[in-house]
């Protein structure tokens, strides 16, 4: 079932939508070659959902176009642009079996008005060549998915999980140009969530079809996707793999919404040409010029303990033991907020609450954005490089 | 311990037991209402359904089935079932599809459609004994409406029309006086007065269908309204069209209201609307036959029991997902 | 929006049948007999004088009369005399349409009275309705007794029967206690609605068993707490129920057309409508017609200022 054509290149440009006066997406571009697997990921209003429908044809957008194998498919119907949708409730139809719901799409394609009247419709000729076919499809995704022995049971008898399957199941059997899933994982309790990450991940590997996921779980988004966009407010910030949006991400939004715990910001000030963090010089030097006031952003795992040279100090407010790691929430003295800390088990002992502790991180590891939140690339390159050479 | 164990159990016992007492004094009124007006009756009509009893009599004679024999042999019991069956099989389905099909417009207009809803449900509310008169005189022959606004087709294309041809040159029908007309005429009032009601347990059942669906069936490949209707729609409301095709022939075996007002006496031209409750109202009460009256009464409630029956079952095994 | 003209025309061609006889009752009871007969006069009518036949012929003198006014028109003869007469009874009699419609429609038969007993029993059975079926409702849904099950298996076989099925042998058990004709009879049979006792078990079963117990606690007892902390909380079923109960007696004819045959005083409002269709001609269709409208406007009113609540009650058993 893999397939290696250009016929599914997605391609949406400068989307924008409003609902009356607020507009909801404010100019999206994005590009997905076939096959790839796209995950959506922001926060709640963020309007991925709505962006996903704009792609499947259920809304229309205010502005922009959208492409599906170099053709425009703005203008048409969903029912016409060959994708297929898994809803975030499944949308099963509830009266009919789940070999029926899945033969579904197959039906409405292949087979013509008249021959699908309950009745008369097995009489007309073609018909069972056809309904052979179309119960044949159906096995074939049942079997893919292990939901093989459900074929007779309706939805109401079924589990959120198995529910689920039989969601992808009418997605698949089509074999639709994309498969667009609409927070699927959402409805399921949370073991089963991760199991079934795993099976869609390798669902997406077998088929090699292009999958545009959204969620607002950036976990899922990281383990699953070839590339993430991240969105918040109506925009794409960023569309890059996984390990490049949370290493290198281009606005401070991104790289507190990807990555947990949530990466600690510190405000840094540049004098002159050092930038000092609460009032002590870094060692890091940058142009003498630019912007005053900057942000830092370092990773949990970036900070370490330190007994002597310490770049920040504070006590131990909290403290999450999760077995294979340690996570401490220091309340730092010179500054309001506070930063999570990720330590070994063998550390767990320096952090007993109220401890006084000192932090350290590498240069190298601190991400600096500006007070607009933009990434400074520039800044960042003069410190490392002046720190490699040192 | 165990003298503990045994005082404890005591006053939980008792707890039960009053309040066993208190629930039966609260329905004591409840069961003896039911037994007395509901169930007596039922069992006085069983048993006097084999008899020849009339009010005033000192007594009576048992008869056996002989009237249960009149009612399935007699032509005018013949006309009863066939003025009631035309009925119900007229006035459920044809109320039942215009129900149907106002309330999804109406529910397809939005905020807008509540006038309409408002309209179609007047009808329900009207008192029907003056609604029907209302009805009579429009449709009287040479002065009512309905007969006004028909010639008012004559001379122009309508003729066309066997109907109109007929009636511009002899003269349009005398629908209450015409056994050929009487039956549908009481019909169409029966769908008047009722699809309003129908109308808005739709639009109730509609108001709960999942919009997804709809969404999943366009992706699915449903194009037109009429796909989405037999993929979402109908199946969706499923259980309301079982509880309106219930209540509604309920009802139409119910109808009484026109008839006996229409014609107080006779049921109809040549008997052809002469419905089971009319019969009941004629041979029991005007013509005092209680046991021919009572006949037809057992035979109705088995109708309707049945009817009941039939629709608790599909509920339980086919309609509820 | 535009799209949807169509759906408009097909509903504005339903709303015209609909409405058709509201207007026509409506206008008619504005109208004159020549106007009815004639089939003019839009929908008021033109409200011109009509001259109140019967009411002139009341006036209409005899012999006696005439030879007794004689002294007053010398030098007429007897019959222009009469005609003087008659030409004065025809001012007096005459008024316009629509004051001669409602006037007769309430003097020809006691329509007042009608309406007085329309309420009467109509809110008698209601309130015994609610007598008889809070209690029950509650033992049901919330109090343990061994016959529990059977009680409420016989609710729903007694749902089964429509009381006017059995209307026959209702009458029959009536008139050997000599009950027709009486208020009694009207309501009697009404009182136990099972719908009713069905209806507000399944909305007791969601009130909270922690409110009755601490009830219990406060030392109410248990018939206390069906009309103290139970009705209170079902407003809203209560509300729905009394609706539907209300609207389904106010119109019923059938069961009162049975009952009460001879007593004219305990005529319902269908029932004098019904006996003015009897006995009128054609020239009382005016009057017939405000008799109906009148008969008919409360409901349509009060469904017009509470609409939602209406819709509720009457489709409420479509929450079985």
């Amino acid at each position: 079932m893999s397939r290696g054509n250009h016929m599914a290149d997605l391609s949406i440009t400068s989307i924008t939508k409003r609902f009356a006066d607020t507009p909801v997406l404010k100019g999206v571009t994005l590009e997905v070659p076939d096959g790839e697997f796209v995950s959506l990921v922001g926060p709640s209003g963020c309007g991925k959902s709505t962006l996903l429908r704009i792609i499947a044809g259920l809304e229309a957008p205010t502005s922009g176009c959208v492409a599906i194998g170099g053709e425009d498919v703005t203008d048409i119907r969903a029912a016409d642009r060959n994708l297929s949708m898994v809803f975030q409730s499944y949308a099963l139809y509830p009266h009919l079996t789940v070999a029926e719901n899945i033969a579904v799409p197959l039906r409405m394609r292949e087979m013509s008005g008249l021959q699908r009247l309950p009745f008369l419709g097995r009489v007309m000729p073609g018909t069972r060549d056809q309904r052979l076919h179309i119960s044949q499809a159906v096995h074939q995704a049942a079997e893919m998915l292990e939901i093989a022995m459900l074929l007779d049971r309706k939805p109401g008898q079924l589990s959120g999980g198995q529910r689920q399957r039989v969601a992808l199941g009418r997605a698949l059997v089509r074999e639709p140009a994309a498969f667009l899933l609409d927070e699927p994982l959402s409805n399921l309790d949370a073991k089963l969530r991760v199991q079934t990450r795993a099976e869609i991940a390798e669902l997406h590997r077998r088929l090699g079809a292009t999958f545009i996921y959204v969620t607002h779980d950036q976990v899922e988004a990281m383990t699953m996707s070839d590339r993430i966009a991240v969105m918040m407010d109506g925009e794409i910030l960023q569309c890059a793999a996984p390990e490049i949006v949370y290493e290198d991400p281009n606005d401070i939004r991104v790289a507190e919404f990807i990555g947990s715990p949530k990466i600690n910001i510190l405000p840094v000030e540049r004098v002159g040409a050092e930038l000092q963090l609460f009032g002590r010089s870094l060692d890091w030097p940058v142009p003498n010029e630019g912007p005053q006031f900057m942000q830092i952003g370092v990773r949990p795992e970036a900070l370490r303990l330190t007994q002597t040279e310490h770049m920040l100090t504070g006590t131990v407010a909290h403290f999450e033991n999760l077995g294979s790691e340690v996570f401490a929430q220091i309340a730092l003295d010179e500054h309001a907020a506070r930063v999570t800390l990720r330590a070994t088990p063998a550390e767990r002992q320096m952090l007993g609450l109220g401890t006084q502790v000192g932090l350290l991180f590498d240069s190298a590891a601190a991400l600096v954005f500006g007070a607009d939140g933009k990434r400074l690339r520039k800044v960042e390159a003069s410190a490392h490089l002046i720190s490699e050479v040192a | 311990m165990a003298v503990l164990d045994a005082n404890a159990s005591e006053p939980v016992s008792k707890g039960v037991q009053s309040q066993a007492r208190t629930a039966w004094t609260l329905t004591a009124p409840a069961l003896a209402l039911m037994f007395l007006i509901l169930l007596v009756p039922i069992c006085v009509a069983g048993v006097l359904s084999f008899t020849n009893y009339s009010l005033g009599n000192a007594g009576f004679d048992w008869v056996g089935t002989e009237n249960y024999e009149r009612l399935l042999t007699r032509a005018t019991y013949a006309k009863m079932f066939v003025a009631t069956f035309t009925y119900v099989v007229t006035v459920v389905p044809i109320s039942l599809g215009l129900g149907l099909g106002a309330a999804m417009l109406v529910h397809s207009l939005g905020r807008v459609g509540d006038i309409y809803k408002t309209i179609y449900f007047l009808p329900v509310m009207a008192t029907l004994l003056a609604m029907a008169i209302a009805w009579e005189f429009m449709l009287h022959p040479t002065i009512g409406m309905v007969n006004r606004t028909l010639e008012m087709a004559c001379d122009s294309w309508f003729e066309v029309i066997p109907f109109f041809a007929n009636g511009c040159a002899d003269r349009f029908p005398l629908w209450l006086g015409d056994k050929d007309y009487a039956i549908w005429v009481v019909c169409f009032i029966g769908i008047w007065q009722g699809f309003g009601f129908n109308m808005v347990l739709y639009l109730a059942g509609l108001t709960s269908v999942h919009r997804e669906l709809y969404h999943a069936a366009e992706m699915d490949g449903a194009r037109s309204a009429w796909e989405r209707f037999r993929l979402v729609t109908w199946p969706a409301l499923g259980p309301t069209t079982v509880f309106v095709v219930t209540i509604s022939c309920i009802r139409a075996f119910q109808a009484f209201d026109t008839i006996e007002a229409f014609w107080p006496q006779g049921g109809g031209p040549n008997k052809s609307a002469y419905v089971m409750m009319f019969a009941i109202f004629e041979k029991g009460i005007q013509q005092n036959l209680i046991g021919i009256g009572s006949a037809i009464t057992m035979l109705f409630l088995i109708f309707v029991m049945v009817l009941t029956l039939i629709q608790r079952w599909l509920v339980e095994r086919k309609v509820h997902y | 929006m535009t799209r949807d003209w169509w759906k408009h025309l097909v509903l504005i061609l339903g709303a015209i049948i609909v409405l058709a006889p509201f207007y026509m009752m409506v206008s008619y009871s504005f109208k004159s007999p020549g106007e009815i007969d004639r089939g003019e006069g839009g929908f008021f009518g033109r409200q011109e004088l009509m001259v109140d036949e019967r009411c002139v012929a009341l006036r209409d003198p005899n012999r006696d009369e005439i030879a007794a006014i004689a002294p007053q028109y010398p030098g007429l003869s007897d019959n222009d005399i009469r005609a003087v007469i008659i030409a004065e009874a025809e001012a007096a009699c005459s008024m316009r349409p629509v004051a001669f419609n409602y006037s007769k429609a309430f003097t020809e038969a006691p329509l007042l009275r009608y309406l007085a007993n329309g309420v009467t029993v109509t809110v008698s059975i209601f309130l015994i309705q609610i007598a008889v079926a809070l209690p029950a409702a509650y033992a049901l849904a919330k109090l343990k007794f061994w016959g529990r099950e059977a009680v409420f298996g016989l609710v729903l076989f007694c749902l089964l029967i429509p009381v006017h099925a059995i209307a026959l042998p209702l009458y029959i058990m009536l008139a050997k206690l000599g009950l027709t004709n009486t208020y009694a009879a009207l309501v009697v049979p009404w009182t136990i609605s099972v719908f009713g006792i069905f209806l507000m078990r399944q909305f007791f079963m969601t009130v909270p068993d922690d409110l009755i117990d601490a009830a219990r606690m406060d030392g109410m007892s248990e018939f206390a707490i069906v009309w103290r902390v139970m009705l209170p909380t079902a407003i809203p079923a209560l509300l729905a129920f009394a609706i539907f109960s209300i609207v389904a007696h106010w119109n019923d004819y059938f069961w009162p057309r049975i009952v009460v045959t001879g007593n004219r005083d305990l005529f319902t409002p269908p029932l004098g409508l019904r006996e003015f269709k009897g006995d009128g001609d054609g020239s009382f269709f005016g009057p017939m017609m405000a008799t109906a409208t009148v008969i008919v406007t409360p409901l349509i009113v009060a469904f017009l200022i509470a609409q939602r609540r209406f819709i509720e009650g009457i489709t409420l058993s479509g929450m079985k």
